[in-house]
Order: structure tokens, then sequence, then C-alpha cells
């Protein structure tokens, strides 16, 4: 198992677009976050305003990841790579389990960075400008911004599930992107014209970002873990799909 | 020692390999020969388990080959030198694919420099030539320093010197007591490379022997008679229940009859003779004429071959 990993973190470092994508997903939240602490407006503000700052410049670093996720499969079929790394490694779900635990950590690696560096970051400017903030006044951000680094992960495993079931790069991209800009706002207008109530709790990708809100009593979905879980489960779903098609068709 | 065994894959309602059975003996070339489309791809990707068959499969000694732990270390396979991605380097390739089967990165650097690639391995690979993927496909082969190879038109694309590469390559393998297993769907190429050969139509056996038995089995082989009296010798052979073929005034090809056989009829009857030889149908033509068999068995079964 240990070979198999080292194999996959070997084809995940060596592709330049992978590179690329970990510093737009790092820098992109960094510069958006510098820039509303330096010029935004800082009076009252709280921990928990740059704890959503954080999470909500962070969301193109998950989606980002997930576009990672996605593509460490969907080349392998894209190239024909994926029949040498299965005659080389004979059992699949090996293989796949190994692609999972190095793509959830380079996303842990590359959200924690970003979570560290912007909030550090704009903490450190805005309370040079004046402002006064303490991350250990407000648990509900600390939980945040440990939720948004969760929330990457999840959304890394989204798109490496995809690419396993869709096996096409710009289809799963476009399905990891389009799902929550998309596809959750019609359902959410489907299920509310359905009178169905609280219809938020019902989208996984929405009740999953609950994860980071820092005020999950306002969010109108599940509460911070249920979304979570249920992002998760749903997740889990979608990989374990994957997971089973690519163990059983021919490679 | 690789034993195929009754191994059938149908593609919906396509059978692209049909019961086909035969065994590669270690030490030696085998050619696994076909026409394009009969079914070579299909039956290595079935015996190293990448397609399910529907029927039967593949042993290498008495081991499936998804039973094999480090497949690398007992089997090299190169199904096509395309399967890279083309913004990685030739050495990271080689790098993922010996973590996996935990070979070291200095063996990495040992293959390379075993196809003669050291000097560019850290160039990405949509730079290289086809004949420069075939030597990384080849290194990836070699990693495990495997005890049997198996590679699908390694010399598709190459050119005369590459394809003299491979099969020096193949040789030297061979001649350590590996077992060889190497597909083309050019008899001319094979014969280059292998001794012994299976010939595969529509996914069926056709035949396995030496490149010569087949040669002489399928090749088509006459006497070639240059003569001023070329038309009295035509007449003397024709009698003896020959075929005579004038190709002009001065020159017949025969059939059914031997060049010794013909010089002895042209010292008894006295006729003078400007050429006399044997002449052997071009491998490629051999090749045809046995699966163009096979075509037409296609329509109905063929009983005995499978």
């Amino acid at each position: 198992m240990i070979d198999t990993i080292r194999s996959e973190w070997i084809k995940l470092r060596t592709v330049r677009m992978n590179l690329v994508l970990f510093i737009i997903a790092v820098a992109f939240p960094v510069i958006v976050c510098v820039l509303v602490a330096s010029l935004g407006n800082i009076t009252d503000l709280r921990v928990a305003d740059v704890a959503g700052l954080v999470a909500g410049s962070s969301v193109i670093t998950a989606l980002l990841l997930g576009v990672v996720g996605a593509v460490s499969i969907s080349a392998e079929f894209a190239y024909g790579t994926i029949r040498p790394t299965f005659a080389a490694t004979p059992r699949r779900m090996r293989v796949l389990a190994s692609k999972a635990f190095v793509i959830a950590v380079f996303a842990f690696v590359a959200e924690t960075l970003v979570v560290v560096i912007c909030y550090e970051l704009s903490s450190a400017i805005a309370t040079s400008r004046g402002a006064s903030l303490s991350l250990s006044d407000d648990p509900q951000a600390r939980s945040a911004l440990i939720g948004i680094v969760i929330f990457a992960i999840i959304v890394s495993l989204l798109g490496f599930g995809l690419g396993m079931v869709i096996r096409n790069t710009p289809a799963a991209v476009a399905i990891l992107i389009l799902w929550p800009l998309v596809a959750e706002n019609i359902i959410f207008l489907i299920l509310t014209a359905a009178g169905v109530s609280r219809p938020r709790r019902f989208l996984p990708y929405t009740s999953g970002f609950g994860l980071a809100s820092t005020d999950p009593a306002n969010h109108e979905g599940l509460s911070r873990i249920a979304g979570g879980v249920y992002f998760a489960v749903v997740t889990a779903a979608v990989a374990a799909a994957g997971a089973f098609i690519t163990s059983r068709r021919d490679a | 020692m690789i034993t195929v065994a009754d191994l059938t894959k149908r593609f919906g309602r396509t059978t692209a390999v049909d019961h086909l059975s035969f065994q590669v003996r270690p030490g030696t070339v085998t050619g696994f020969l076909g026409p394009n489309g009969s079914g070579k791809s299909t039956t290595m990707r079935c015996m190293l388990g990448l397609d399910r068959p529907d029927t039967g499969g593949a042993s290498f000694g008495d081991r499936s080959y998804r039973q094999l732990s480090s497949p690398l270390h007992e089997v090299g396979a190169l199904l096509d030198a395309g399967y890279v991605h083309p913004g990685r380097s030739g050495r990271n390739h080689l790098r993922w694919l010996a973590a996996s089967n935990g070979l070291s990165k200095s063996r990495v650097d040992e293959v390379l420099g075993l196809v003669g690639l050291e000097t560019v391995g850290g160039r990405r690979v949509k730079t290289y030539s086809l004949g420069m993927r075939q030597r990384l496909g080849l290194a990836g082969v070699l990693l495990g320093d495997p005890h049997t190879v198996v590679l699908d038109e390694p010399a598709n694309g190459l050119d005369p010197e590459g394809i003299r590469w491979i099969r020096d390559v193949l040789l030297h393998l061979a001649s350590q007591g590996r077992t060889v297993l190497v597909s083309s769907h050019l008899l001319s190429e094979m014969a280059q490379m292998a001794n012994d050969l299976v010939v595969i139509g529509q996914g069926r056996l056709i035949e396995q022997c030496s490149v010569e038995q087949f040669v002489a089995r399928h090749a088509d082989q006459w006497v070639r008679v240059k003569s001023p009296a070329a038309d009295a010798i035509a007449r003397a052979v024709t009698s003896r229940g020959a075929i005579a073929n004038m190709v002009d005034a001065t020159t017949v090809e025969l059939r059914g009859v031997s060049a010794v056989e013909v010089g002895e009829l042209a010292a008894r009857d006295g006729i003078v003779l400007h050429e006399l030889s044997p002449q052997t149908g071009s491998l490629e033509d051999a090749f045809l004429e046995a699966t163009a068999a096979a075509q037409q068995f296609a329509s109905q079964p063929m009983q005995g071959l499978s």
C-alpha cells in the first residue's frame, strides 16, 4: 500500500498543471483576503468577519482542488496510463484508495496553508489598521476555519469520485463546478416551488458549505456537523459508485 | 511459460477472441501474429487482467496475472508506447511505475541507460519521437527485470534501425532464458524477431509453429526457368502433372516440380538452360494466405483448430 501511495504521489506532483492549480488555489484567496483587509472598512470588524472572508474566498480553492481530484483519474483514462497503472498494481481498489488518500492529503495541505496564511495576513493587516481581533473569542469562527479545510478535502474527493464515474475530464470538471453554481440553485427553486420546508438542507454542496459557516444558527440548512456529514455521505456514494465501475469494467 | 487456455472475450455481439489457447515457451521469442483487428491486443489485455475474459484465461507459470503480488518483477508488459502522460518527463513516468512495485530511483536511471534515453530522461514525453516512446516503453518493461515479457506491436512506427534494435533486445532477453511474446500484424517484421509463431485470425488460433514451418506450409514455392526452349520444358513438366506458366517466350514458372527434377529433365532432353532457380513467395503472401483462410472460415465453424 505504501508503494502504491508513493507511486500516486509521484504522479500527482510530476504533472505541471497540478502545480499551477496548487499555486492558484493558494494564491487566489490570499490575494483577496489581503485586498479586503487592506482596503475594506474595518470599523466593527469581528473575527467572524475575517473567518467568513477566508471561507468565502477559499471556495475557489476547494473547487480547484476538486479539479485536481477529478483530473487525477480522468487523465489516466484519457492518456491510457490507467492500463500500465492497473498492470503494475492489479488490485484496483488499492490504486483507487491510494489516489484518494494522496488527493485528500494534497487538499488538506493546500487548504490549511490558505486558512493559516489568509487568517494571519488579514488579521495582521486589520490589526495594524486599528482593529482588535482574537480567535479565542469566537469558537464559531474557529470551527469555521477548521470546517473550510474539511470542506475542501470533501470537494477534492467529490472531484475524484466524479472523475471515476464520468472518466472524461471536461465533463467531470464541468459537473463539479456547475453542480454548486447552477444545479443546486435549480433544485432549490424546484423544492421551494413544491412547498418543501427548509429546502436548503437537501442540497449536499450547500449543506457541506455549512462546515465553513461562521453563523451556523442562521444557516437555513442543516447544522455544521450534520451538513458536513451529509455532504461527505453524498461524496462517498459518488466515489463508491466510481470505484465499483472502475474495478469492474475493462480498463 | 505463458499458458493461454480457452480465452474468449466478447464486446457486445462481437467476439474479439474466440476460445483461444496457446503456450509460449521460455528461452525463445514467440511472435503473436494476426491481421489488424484479429484480437491480439484484446488477448494481451485479458492476459494482463485489464479486460475480463468471458471464458478461460492466461497463466504465468502457475498463477494468473492478478495473483502476482509485484507483477513488474515477473511480467514486463508494453501494450502501447502512447500510454504516457505527455506532460510528465520520461524519468518521472518510470519513477511512478517503479515506485508502485517498490523499485528504486537508481533502477530507473539504470533502465534509462539500457534503452539509451539517459540524456533525454528529464524531457517531457510530448517532445519524444515515436521511437523514443517505444524505448521508454521498453525501459518500463525492463524495470523489474521480469522473467516474462509481453509486447504489443513494439516495432509499430519504428524505422528499420529501431526494429533491428528491438529485435536485438528481444533476442537477448530470450537468450537469457526469459519468455518473450511479441505481437505484430506484419509477418516480415515478425520473421526478423521471432523463432516461434502463434498465428490468429478472427480471434481464433490458426497455427502455432516455428517461423520456418509456417513459411514452408503457406508460402508459394515455384521454380523459375529461363531457356531458349522454355516451351519444351513447359510441355515436359506438364506431362508429369506439374503446372507451367509462360511468363514470356523464354521464361517459364513451374509449380509442383522441384528445381532438381527440372534440371535432370533438361539434361536428359538436352535442353539449354539460362536460369534455374527455386522461388519462395514473400512472407506477407504466406501470412495473407493463411489469414484469408480464417476469413473464409469465419462464416462457418472451424473444426479442430480452436
